[in-house]
């Protein structure tokens, strides 16, 4: 099979890079000096038998490297603490709130890519006329604007015609499954709002990029030598082609959503990995951090693989 | 014949580094709008961070308008819920927001830009213990590191602009190592160490001048992330408490129930400025590396085609 | 009636500061099936824009005007749309550097079979087949069809791009600069090639290129260009031994590079710029045989010879030009 090592190599890369990512982790909050507060066992209202058990659990009493082969293979049987703020295992709590991020996050990011694509498409297509200049600040500014600050000028214009705060309405009772459906669904507008907009201005100008790069291509000389008529050239050639780097640098992309999603779940209260991480920053939840911080470098080095699968299949010219 | 070749030889020898005209930058500036505008932004916003204290129309630690007071005359921009003036609050921000941003960018640059070089010149077993490590950085998602790093050794201003610095040397690593690794294959450069030159004095006197415009252009759209990453620290609590930066004025806004007030005047403008500065750094970055690498193609491609003219008596057949 | 006519082509680029770049200025020239004519010339003369023009493949900043006959019919009447049917049908082309003239997503097969089936000569299978034999023509084997171009060395690229030439069957090839990017032993095949296609297809091949020892090595005939105009046309033998124009002289006598690459210029100075007027003849400024009239008069194509014309004042002092309009 082509490649079979190439896919090989990547999977070993990201394997590896996430086995970085844990040992950093470990290093991180349980190894540098001053991070004493940070010990696991110090669960704030716990009992002492509680404190202890978690104290053997973790094996806070042995030497470090011992602690490091425990912390591994807790981390495989999903043992990954005790919140201190809620006294709940920390997995249990990513695992609810990473299903609610999620859709709201997907939502956005569809959106901002079908609409960062078209717009980048007729602003190369249309180079340097008005409206590719206007389109193309635009698409600067909001990449430009901070996210919260996106979110919160969102809220202000939008709050009283849209459900601005957490997932759901605690008020509506017993609803039927349609009706929570919707529910969810109109508190979910506002935050996929926020996320599409902060990714679209990004979208549009690599889809831009690439394209202008594509349409200056020979091969795009060529088709036209050929008597192909425009629409079958801009379809097969420059698209077609522009798409390389453009899924890739996209999968890339969506990595980094998880920075977007903890300001965007912050402002809206979005119960979420992202209102997860606000809130142990402030609560100073630390097994919490550690925990949210491995799944989300986890997605990212996963996305990333995803993206070196995507370029592999799309350009043949990858064989190594 | 011999001739020739001697001829040919001398050239190669007496061979000058290429040398980018002295004023490079100011060639660009001149020759593009965006980058005027860009530089233009820039410019604005630090003198405004320099003369700070001899500009701000109010102190920024007295209350000098009512809580949440609207805009008006005597308050452009309205006040906080301290009663204190919008305006000075976001010109004393703007400068601790661009030095932070121009600090980390700096750290970033230095470390970025000395990695890139050492990797692309020395090559070999250096390069890839390098890239390795860069590569498993860039892989790390920033913000998350940033925020556990932050949480963990405490809001100061000074571990703020180290942290970012931290993380955003990655990308400029990977762009400096691979100009550095063609620079390399220069003949001047072969001859340069061959006669003996010693690394330093190649990288410092051949090697530097050539990466340099690149370095800048990238330090440009670095500054532009850095910004953006202090703001989104700020927001999340992690911002030096005594500091004021845009990042925080927004902070504030959003914690102190300035939109529940109704008082937006709290919150958009520091975001707007946030968003100009970010966007100046983009333009005049941008115009930086278009110039460099100029991807000057004609579209073979385009909605308009060639224009047609009529022949009119140009003689066509008087031969 | 030739094959194809060119008459009296001109074209302007708009320039980003208003004024226009005339950067073709009236050529013309006929071709007949079978011919092997060259189009020489230093960068920037206006060689590759003129075959670039013959099919209309110009950027929407050019302006063009003048006549293209292909077989008594005017293609450029109506701009893009009369051009495109005869596009690769009738006329075809090879690029500089088929590197990136061939699309890497694609096979070398389906690029080959595309254009057969846009102009309705053969589809499927069919194609297919007709594809590989005619890689096995240029010298590739036929199942290199199913090849990406990034597994081609440089040679085999350009062979299949002259291959994917051919798949129509045209009349007339325009080459531009198809060795310079490869290395001598293989820029001799591929000029075989050529030379050998020429004589058994009955194919009509316009070369351009600054290389003169490709230019002798494949053509009977070249047209001289400077600063967008013919200053020579004529039989390689006199344009190689008796030039009538001190250009083509001067062109010729040039001392090869000892490495085989970039022809050295001896010429000193520079060519003129073309987004300005030129008063008198364009060559004078470098010329080495000008005299006053060169700086006022700019010098008409004549004939001055069997189906050789020359743009020059020196041959009207020699007497022997004359007025009639001789076609080569």
């Amino acid at each position: 099979m082509r490649g079979a090592d190439y896919v090989i190599k990547r999977a070993a890369f990201a394997i590896a890079t996430i086995f970085v990512a844990v040992t950093l982790n470990f290093i991180l909050f349980r190894l540098l000096p001053g991070t004493a507060v940070t010990n696991l066992s110090r669960v704030p209202h716990a009992t002492p038998a509680l404190r202890h058990a978690l104290e053997v659990e973790f094996g806070l009493d042995k030497p470090k490297w011992q602690q490091y082969v425990i912390y591994l293979q807790n981390l495989f049987r999903g043992n990954w603490g005790i919140s201190f703020a809620n006294q709940q295992p920390v997995w249990s709590n990513l695992k609810t709130d990473l299903a609610n991020t999620i859709p709201m996050v997907l939502l956005g990011t569809v959106v901002s890519i079908i609409v960062g694509m078209a717009t980048g498409i007729i602003s190369a297509w249309r180079r340097g006329t008005k409206l590719d200049q206007v389109s193309t600040n635009i698409a600067i500014a909001f990449y430009a604007f901070p996210t919260q600050w996106l979110a919160l000028v969102i809220l202000i214009l939008f709050a009283s015609y849209l459900p601005s705060h957490g997932m759901s309405n605690d008020f509506l009772i017993n609803p039927t499954p349609w009706e929570h459906f919707k529910d969810v669904m109109s508190h979910m507008i506002l935050p996929s709002l926020t996320i599409a907009l902060t990714l679209y201005g990004e979208y549009t100008l690599i889809v831009r990029s690439a394209m202008l790069e594509t349409l200056g291509e020979d091969y795009v000389l060529t088709a036209r030598a050929k008597g192909l008529p425009q629409r079958t050239i801009v379809r097969r050639y420059a698209l077609r082609n522009a798409m390389l780097p453009t899924t890739t640098l996209i999968a890339l992309s969506l990595g980094y959503i998880v920075a977007g999603a903890i300001l965007v779940e912050a402002v809206f209260s979005w119960p979420g990995i992202g209102l997860a991480v606000y809130d142990a920053i402030e609560a100073r939840d630390y097994p919490m951090l550690q925990g949210a911080f491995l799944i989300l470098t986890v997605s990212v080095v996963f996305f990333n693989f995803v993206a070196d699968l995507l370029y592999f299949r799309l350009d043949p010219r990858i064989t190594e | 014949m011999s001739q020739a070749i001697q001829a040919v030889e001398t050239e190669n020898l007496s061979l000058p580094p290429p040398k980018k005209r002295g004023n490079w930058f100011w060639e660009i500036i001149k020759g593009s709008t965006q980058a005027k505008i860009g530089l233009g932004v820039i410019l604005f916003f630090t003198i405004l961070g320099i003369f700070a204290p001899w500009i701000e129309p109010y102190s920024v630690h007295q209350q000098s308008g009512a809580v949440f007071c609207a805009p008006s005359a005597k308050h452009w921009l309205g006040c906080d819920d301290g009663g204190i003036d919008m305006v000075s609050l976001l010109i004393q921000g703007g400068r601790i927001s661009l030095v932070v941003g121009f600090c980390a960018t700096f750290v970033a640059m230095v470390l970025g830009g000395g990695i890139g070089i050492i990797a692309g010149y020395f090559g070999g077993g250096t390069d890839i213990t390098l890239m390795r490590i860069t590569d498993y950085f860039l892989v790390i998602p920033d913000v998350p590191l940033m925020i556990v790093l932050a949480t963990l050794f405490g809001a100061r201003l000074s571990i703020i602009i180290l942290v970012i610095g931290i993380l955003l040397w990655t990308g400029t690593a990977r762009i400096i190592r691979a100009e550095v690794k063609s620079l390399r294959e220069r003949v001047y450069v072969k001859r340069a160490t061959s006669l003996g030159s010693s690394n330093r004095r190649i990288i410092f006197r051949h090697i530097l001048p050539q990466v340099g415009p690149l370095l800048i252009a990238n330090t440009v759209l670095t500054v532009a992330i850095a910004i953006f990453d202090e703001t989104a620290l700020s927001f999340l609590g992690l911002g030096d408490p005594t500091a004021i930066t845009w990042g925080k004025i927004i902070e504030f806004g959003f914690l102190r129930t300035a939109v529940s007030a109704g008082a937006w005047w709290a919150i958009v403008p520091a975001g707007i400025c946030v968003a100009l500065v970010i966007m100046g750094c983009y333009w005049l970055g941008q115009a930086i590396e278009d110039a460099l690498n100029p991807r000057l193609k004609v579209a073979h491609l385009s909605p308009r085609t060639f224009r047609l003219r009529p022949l009119v008596g140009r003689g066509s057949d008087a031969i | 009636m030739s094959l194809l006519e060119v008459r009296d082509v001109h074209v302007w680029f708009d320039l980003p500061d208003g004024s226009q770049l005339h950067a073709v200025q009236g050529v013309s020239f006929d071709i007949d099936p079978g011919d092997r004519m060259g189009l020489v010339g230093e960068s920037g003369c206006g060689k590759t824009t003129t075959i670039l023009a013959v099919m209309g493949l110009l950027p929407a900043n050019a302006t063009l005007a003048g006549e293209v006959r292909f077989n008594g019919e005017n293609i450029l009447e109506g701009g893009e749309d009369t051009v495109r049917p005869h596009r690769w049908k009738d006329i075809s082309m090879i690029f500089q550097g088929a590197m990136n003239a061939l699309n890497p997503v694609k096979t070398v097969g389906t690029q080959i079979v595309e254009p057969m089936e846009l102009h309705d000569v053969a589809e499927g299978n069919a194609a297919k087949r007709a594809a590989g034999e005619l890689l096995e023509l240029v010298g590739i084997p036929a199942k290199a069809t199913d090849r990406y171009p990034h597994e081609f060395s440089g040679g085999m690229r350009q062979r299949a791009a002259i291959a994917m030439a051919l798949a129509c069957q045209p009349k007339v090839l325009l080459a531009d600069e198809p060795t310079t990017a490869l290395d001598v032993m293989v820029q001799a095949q591929i000029l075989e090639l050529l030379v050998g296609l020429a004589q058994d297809l009955g194919l009509a091949l316009i070369l351009v290129t600054h290389d003169l020892p490709v230019v002798a090595q494949v053509c009977e005939r070249a047209a001289v260009m400077y600063a967008g105009e013919i200053v020579e046309k004529g039989p390689m033998e006199e344009l190689f031994h008796a030039p009538r124009h001190p250009y083509t002289r001067l062109l010729f006598a040039a001392t090869p590079d000892l490495y085989g690459d970039e022809q050295v210029m001896s010429i000193p100075g520079a060519p003129p710029r073309l987004d300005r007027e030129i008063v008198g003849c364009p060559f004078q400024p470098r010329c080495d045989s000008s005299f006053d009239r060169c700086k006022v008069e700019a010098p008409m194509l004549r004939a001055v010879g069997v189906s050789h014309d020359a743009a020059c004042h020196l041959n009207d002092r020699a007497g022997v030009a004359t007025t009639a309009q001789e076609l080569s």
